[in-house]
């Protein structure tokens, strides 16, 4: 019964016009700018955190969740009916959505994307608000040091799942944590690496980051691919069959639970999910050979998944105050910046932040599904927005974004030389968000280490001795290893295979 | 992309030199004396570079697949039998050579940025915003000139009205 007074609380919060006019700006914005190809969640969420800045917390985080949701939408227009998933989230939906598309069935593909995504989405929030709580009772007795391994935990599990080369996410975390570290000690008033400019004493903004990695990065692939895209499907009819709906049931309740659970996990997000609940689709399903040929269940099972674990995701961010993705890390780099710590305090200290995000993500969704479902054939048009025009605009909304922050051309120099690293990085397999997760991070790790070790009074060992520490940093180790005996067997199985051809020769 | 992709020994060895020169500076990072701290100023970063050049020896002697780096999103696979309902976008950029587009952006952000504060915000994005559009191929110039002017406007208005976000005005009176 507490459970439902919080969330009628949450529903008085969020149903405030203002707030449920930011639940639509976030929404619409999110979806546009997903739908837009190479923009994804990440870009989404930093192009928008300058507008969020100058508002209030909660209104400001719904609207950012409002813009993370409706990204993963838009990254499903995209996939459909361009073959160019924004986000890696929806790669999966673009298997089976776009050869519908090419069959004539752009309007069903879209259609079984909104409402499986609707699905997701209100699972996943009924999953979050049940778990949330207890959670966060868990995390109330969490010291400096069951932080610390937390956040390292957070670290490695996302750069294993971040990308195929795990000493590259090493490399990429490592960075990410170097760069937070820039700027004035907080303990003990040292400067760090700020080459005696002034303006680097505060450290460097993450928003900077952030932009350079993702929007500015992103518009320099496109660039160096030279807009070269798929061809683009003409928006049919939206309705479906109660055949239809009846065979995606099944696989968009199953998505949608798979989806969740996935996303609570730190570093697996959107993208593991659908994934996995795409590939148990095809095996479970009686038509699984006609998986990857235009089968509905094929655009529900990814989009019910994606979007569930896009709400799980939050589950960390909000009750252990630690980010599991590269997208939560950007949200939480707002949070900080709008003076919200989240955390397992926030459900006490600022329940109408909390609860009021819950209901807005319940509004969100449903006007994610009203909203969307009628203006699919509007925002088809978007997608027809040359990329000569696109890609100057998105320089110019990097470039204001950052400027309205410090307003110092200094920073905007940092702006484009983050785009130049963010662009190097993938452009040789580098992931950007274990970067992003180690510079936001990077921070807190110092500041629980050191409280951490104050309290057991220079004693290295706590993180040895204490249970919970030593399990996380354990399964942190754990996590790595798959991949590092995965490169030892493909080093190996590729040292037998020169010694075959070297005898042949 | 494959133009931009570098080998792993290439890599390895800019990234060991890097943590090489970071490790110097955090030698130079003085302790903190006037109260016990268990962990230095210097701490953490010694254990980052140190990391950041075993990782960096690590990727010198790692070989990886070719589809580490994001290859096969370049050329989207021709699809027989299929027609392009809309004629496809014409390729973005004058010279052809991708090396040759990156840096012709890269100057033409940095000109921008440069000229930001002299030229004030709405000059130097609506010179940006023109010169871009038109270099990297869009025709029709009408639509190239009402965007470029009114974007930078109706930034300007939202900006500096709306969120109190002061822009540089440069040399236009308001």
């Amino acid at each position: 019964m507490e459970t439902l007074d919080h969330v009628l609380y949450g529903f008085g919060v969020a149903l405030q016009p203002e707030n449920l006019l930011f639940v639509l700006i976030g929404v619409l914005v999110g979806t546009i700018i997903g739908i837009l190809p190479g923009l994804g969640p990440m870009s989404a969420i930093a192009l928008m955190i300058p507008i969020a800045f100058g508002m209030d917390p909660t209104p400001a985080i719904i609207m950012l969740a409002g813009v993370y949701y409706g990204a993963i939408f838009g990254g499903s227009t995209s996939s459909i009916l361009l073959n160019a998933p924004g986000v890696a989230g929806t790669v999966a939906t673009s298997f089976d959505g776009y050869p519908m598309a090419r069959n004539g069935e752009a309007g069903k593909a879209l259609a079984i994307a909104a409402i499986s995504s609707f699905v997701g989405g209100t699972i996943g929030i009924v999953g979050l608000m049940l778990i949330a709580p207890g959670l966060s009772g868990i995390a109330v007795s969490f010291g400096p040091a069951e932080y610390f391994a937390l956040m390292v935990l957070g670290l490695t599990a996302v750069v294993t799942l971040a990308g195929k080369n795990v000493t590259k996410g090493l490399i990429a975390a490592v960075f990410g944590v170097i760069v937070a570290l820039v700027g004035i000690d907080g303990q003990t008033a040292t400067l760090r690496f700020t080459f005696g400019l002034s303006e680097l004493y505060e450290g460097i903004e993450f928003l900077i980051v952030a932009l350079g990695l993702f929007a500015l990065a992103e518009v320099f692939v496109m660039i160096a691919r030279r807009g070269a895209g798929s061809e683009f499907r003409r928006v049919t009819s939206l309705r479906l069959s109660r055949k239809e709906v009846t065979a995606i049931a099944p696989p968009t309740l199953r998505g949608s639970v798979l989806g969740f659970f996935v996303g609570v996990l730190p570093g697996a997000g959107a993208t593991v999910a659908s994934f996995l609940s795409y590939s148990m689709e095809k095996r479970i399903a009686r038509d699984g050979d006609t998986f990857g040929k235009g089968n509905i269940k094929g655009v529900a099972a990814p989009e019910s998944a994606n979007n569930a674990a896009c709400v799980g995701s939050f589950v960390p961010l909000l009750t252990l105050g630690v980010p599991g993705s590269g997208t939560t890390a950007i949200l939480l780099g707002a949070l900080l910046v709008l003076n919200v710590q989240p955390g397992p305090l926030m459900l006490s200290d600022r329940p109408e932040v909390f609860w009021g995000v819950v209901a807005s993500m319940y509004i969100g969704t449903l006007v994610l599904l009203l909203l969307n479902l009628p203006l699919i054939p509007l925002f088809a048009k978007v997608l027809k927005t040359p990329r000569a025009m696109l890609i100057p605009l998105v320089v110019v909304f990097c470039v204001v974004g950052v400027y309205g922050l410090s307003f110092s051309t200094f920073d905007l120099w940092l702006l484009l030389g983050f785009g130049v690293i963010g662009f190097a990085m993938r452009a040789n397999g580098f992931p950007a968000a274990p970067m992003i997760l180690g510079l936001i991070l990077g921070g807190l790790m110092e500041r629980s280490l050191r409280q951490a070790l104050q309290i057991s009074g220079g004693d290295w060992t706590v993180f040895a001795t204490k249970p919970i520490p030593a399990a996380l940093l354990a399964l942190a180790v754990l996590s790595l290893l798959p991949a590092v005996l995965a490169t030892v067997r493909r080093r190996r199985g590729k040292d037998v295979v020169e010694l075959v051809e070297q005898r042949r020769g | 992309m494959n133009t931009f992709v570098v080998s792993n020994r290439v890599l390895a060895v800019v990234i060991a030199a890097f943590s090489v020169g970071y490790l110097v500076l955090v030698s130079g990072l003085p302790d903190f004396v006037s109260v016990n701290v268990p962990v230095q100023p210097a701490t953490v970063p010694r254990w980052l570079g140190v990391g950041l050049l075993l990782l960096a020896v690590v990727l010198f002697f790692t070989t990886d697949a070719e589809s580490e780096a994001e290859a096969p999103a370049e050329a989207p696979a021709e699809v027989p039998g299929s027609k392009p309902t809309d004629q496809a976008s014409p390729l973005l950029g004058r010279t052809g050579r991708p090396w040759a587009e990156v840096a012709i952006f890269l100057i033409a952000i940095a000109a921008y940025v440069a000229l930001f504060e002299p030229l004030g915000f709405v000059l130097a994005t609506a010179g940006f915003l023109a010169g871009m559009v038109w270099y990297l191929g869009y025709h029709r110039h009408w639509v190239t000139g009402v965007v470029s002017v009114s974007v930078p406007l109706v930034l300007y208005l939202i900006m500096t009205v709306g969120l109190d976000v002061v822009l540089p005005a440069g040399p236009l009176p308001f």
